[in-house]
């Protein structure tokens, strides 16, 4: 089993969170389990886990929307929130992933409304109104009711929402769910602009890709536990000595014979008819496969080997997450 | 600091009362009803136009309160804005009094149109200032305390407005009904007289009386503290409630939603 510690490489006067012991239960179930972990100024950092990890609990505990547990605490920028989280609410910018701005509302009275709630003054609301829908290409739309966009304008207006009160940190709750290719690139590209900004970006996403491409470090929970934290090149270094061996077979082959072998390898079948599963002795595996195909008489066509994803150690490390736990709950 | 949280407060008063006052629920339950019903009362029956006038102003006032309260939170649930608000810089009681203060000025000002209007078609003068300033004030704390118990039913953490409604329908006909607007307190039995102290309404009622006829059977004066004491509790009973039921919202939304795209599917 591989280990991954927290990252301790963080130089603690330029913490912009600092979140510790956090637990959320919902009846007998931990959403979030002692979740401890802090985040750099300027950093951005992912939260990467499957549905029901404790992604959204954590960002909800984080921005005070669920009150704190007894040994929790929170700090932000070396102040500790725990004992009034609304008083600090204003160093948070939040974009989620289903548009939480009022429907009935156009997009200019959602910046108002906005904009009243933080206490800015009109002319400022006007000025930055103006400065985000032109960031955004929404300037066109600022008087169209948030109901008739669609679902990337809708996003768009979330970041002009966020942003509007110039808080220091985002939290990006799947920013890019759902959005066509245009929309997410453009999502993108602000995401990198904030940070040249100096902004601290903490954003949960199931795209591994964008985890990869943008994210300096990366947080991966199961079952409301964190069980890695680094960064996203190291994670992938961690795992160099696994690849993915990928096959085709010619032919038709029976369902008894594609059983056997799916059992043999821990195989998966692909959309694409490629199968494939991970080795860490590639040569060993490849020529255990060559001698089971040979011996059952399957014909193995398009052999390649792939140097392991993000997304491969990110199943792995779920799996192994999952295996760990059945084996500790047999031993109990 | 009383100064940004009041502003909030408004800018939440109004963004309550420009999204729901279109609200279906709103038309049905604050506007439709009472109109209906006391069309019903009034048609094919023997009653002076002083009852008429402390009837229809007292359902009115109530039903307008319980009109917008019980609407937002189940609505805002459900578009997920509830957590957008919950993620704001906002405390529980901004979001309570901006609710509150919305459904209180919607009832205001539609009971009071109705009641100036009712006045003035069918001439009826109030005998002084006192009397004018005790009517208003009666229509006042019951659109506060209507406000109350509306929101004090949306405490139930669900993001279905009808679930709410149903409930809001099942506590206001009764309280209605033991308050004296249709049988006056001094033809009722004691039993009936203690019974109707579980309605507000009773309060109103007898208020009104006072003022339009002086067929009271309270003081004013008891009248008055009674309306109080009902704000005072209701405002306790529906805070404590909707700290423990908030953080419940968010694990409700969208359950509604997934359901109907369940029956679809199944269809």
């Amino acid at each position: 089993m591989i280990k991954i510690t927290q990252n301790q490489n963080l130089n603690t006067d330029s913490v912009a969170i600092n979140a510790s012991n956090l637990v959320k239960e919902f009846g007998a179930l931990f959403a979030v389990n002692d979740v401890s972990f802090k985040i750099n100024q300027g950093e951005i950092v992912g939260i990467l886990g499957p549905n029901g990890a404790g992604k959204t609990t954590t960002i909800r505990l984080l921005t005070g929307v669920f009150q704190l547990e007894k040994n929790a605490k929170i700090e932000i920028f070396g102040k500790d929130i725990t004992k009034n989280p609304r008083r600090y609410k204003k160093n948070f910018g939040i974009v989620p992933e289903i548009s939480n701005a009022f429907s009935d509302y156009s997009v200019w009275q959602n910046l108002k409304f906005s904009g009243g709630i933080y206490g800015i003054s009109k002319e400022k609301v006007e000025t930055r109104s103006k400065i985000l829908l032109t960031q955004f290409n929404l300037i066109e739309k600022i008087y169209s009711k948030t109901k008739t966009l669609s679902k990337g304008l809708k996003q768009r207006l979330n970041f002009c929402l966020a942003l509007l009160h110039e808080p220091p940190i985002l939290i990006l709750d799947e920013p890019t769910g759902g959005l066509d290719p245009l929309s997410v690139k453009l999502m993108r590209t602000q995401i990198l602009q904030l940070k040249k900004e100096g902004k601290t970006i903490l954003i949960t996403t199931h795209d591994m890709r964008e985890a990869q491409n943008i994210c300096d470090r990366i947080l991966i929970m199961n079952r409301g536990k964190i069980i890695a934290d680094e960064n996203p090149n190291t994670l992938r270094e961690q795992f160099k000595s696994t690849s993915t061996i990928l096959f085709k077979i010619a032919g038709d082959i029976p369902v008894e014979q594609e059983h056997f072998l799916l059992d043999m390898f821990s195989i998966t079948k692909e959309k694409n008819g490629y199968y494939q599963f991970s080795s860490f002795n590639t040569l060993k595996d490849m020529s255990k496969l060559y001698k089971v195909s040979k011996e059952r008489n399957i014909k193995i066509s398009d052999l390649k080997v792939r140097e392991t994803s993000l997304e491969e150690v990110f199943i792995h490390l779920i799996k192994e997450d999952i295996f760990v736990n059945k084996e500790d709950e047999k031993n109990d | 600091m009383i100064r940004n949280s009041l502003n909030r407060i408004w800018v939440l008063c109004m963004k309550n009362i420009f999204l729901y006052i279109k609200k279906g629920p709103v038309l049905i339950f604050g506007l439709m009803f009472p109109f209906f019903m006391s069309l019903s009362w009034v048609i094919g029956r023997n009653i002076s136009l002083d009852q008429v006038f402390i009837g229809i102003i007292a359902m009115t006032s109530f039903f307008t309160a319980t009109a917008i309260s019980p609407v937002v939170l189940p609505i805002e649930t459900r578009e997920k804005s509830l957590e957008r608000i919950l993620s704001s810089p906002i405390s529980l009681n901004e979001i309570l009094l901006g609710i509150l203060i919305a459904s209180t000025l919607y009832s205001l000002i539609v009971t009071s149109v109705i009641t100036i209007l009712f006045m003035l078609m069918f001439s009826i003068a109030l005998e002084s200032l006192l009397v004018i300033f005790l009517m208003f004030l009666g229509i006042a704390l019951m659109s506060f305390l209507g406000s109350l118990l509306g929101l004090l039913i949306a405490a139930n953490p669900t993001d279905m407005t009808s679930n709410v409604m149903i409930i809001v329908n099942l506590v206001k006909f009764p309280l209605l009904f033991i308050s004296g607007i249709f049988i006056p307190l001094q033809n009722s039995s004691p039993s009936l007289i203690f019974i109707s102290f579980i309605s507000p309404v009773t309060f109103l009622t007898d208020l009104l009386r006072f003022c339009v006829d002086g067929s009271n059977f309270f003081t004013y004066h008891f009248n008055v503290l009674m309306l109080i004491l009902w704000i005072i509790g209701l405002f306790i009973v529906t805070y404590v409630l909707h700290k423990k039921t908030m953080p419940k919202r968010l694990s409700e939304a969208g359950k509604s939603m997934k359901k109907m795209m369940m029956m679809k599917k199944n269809m």
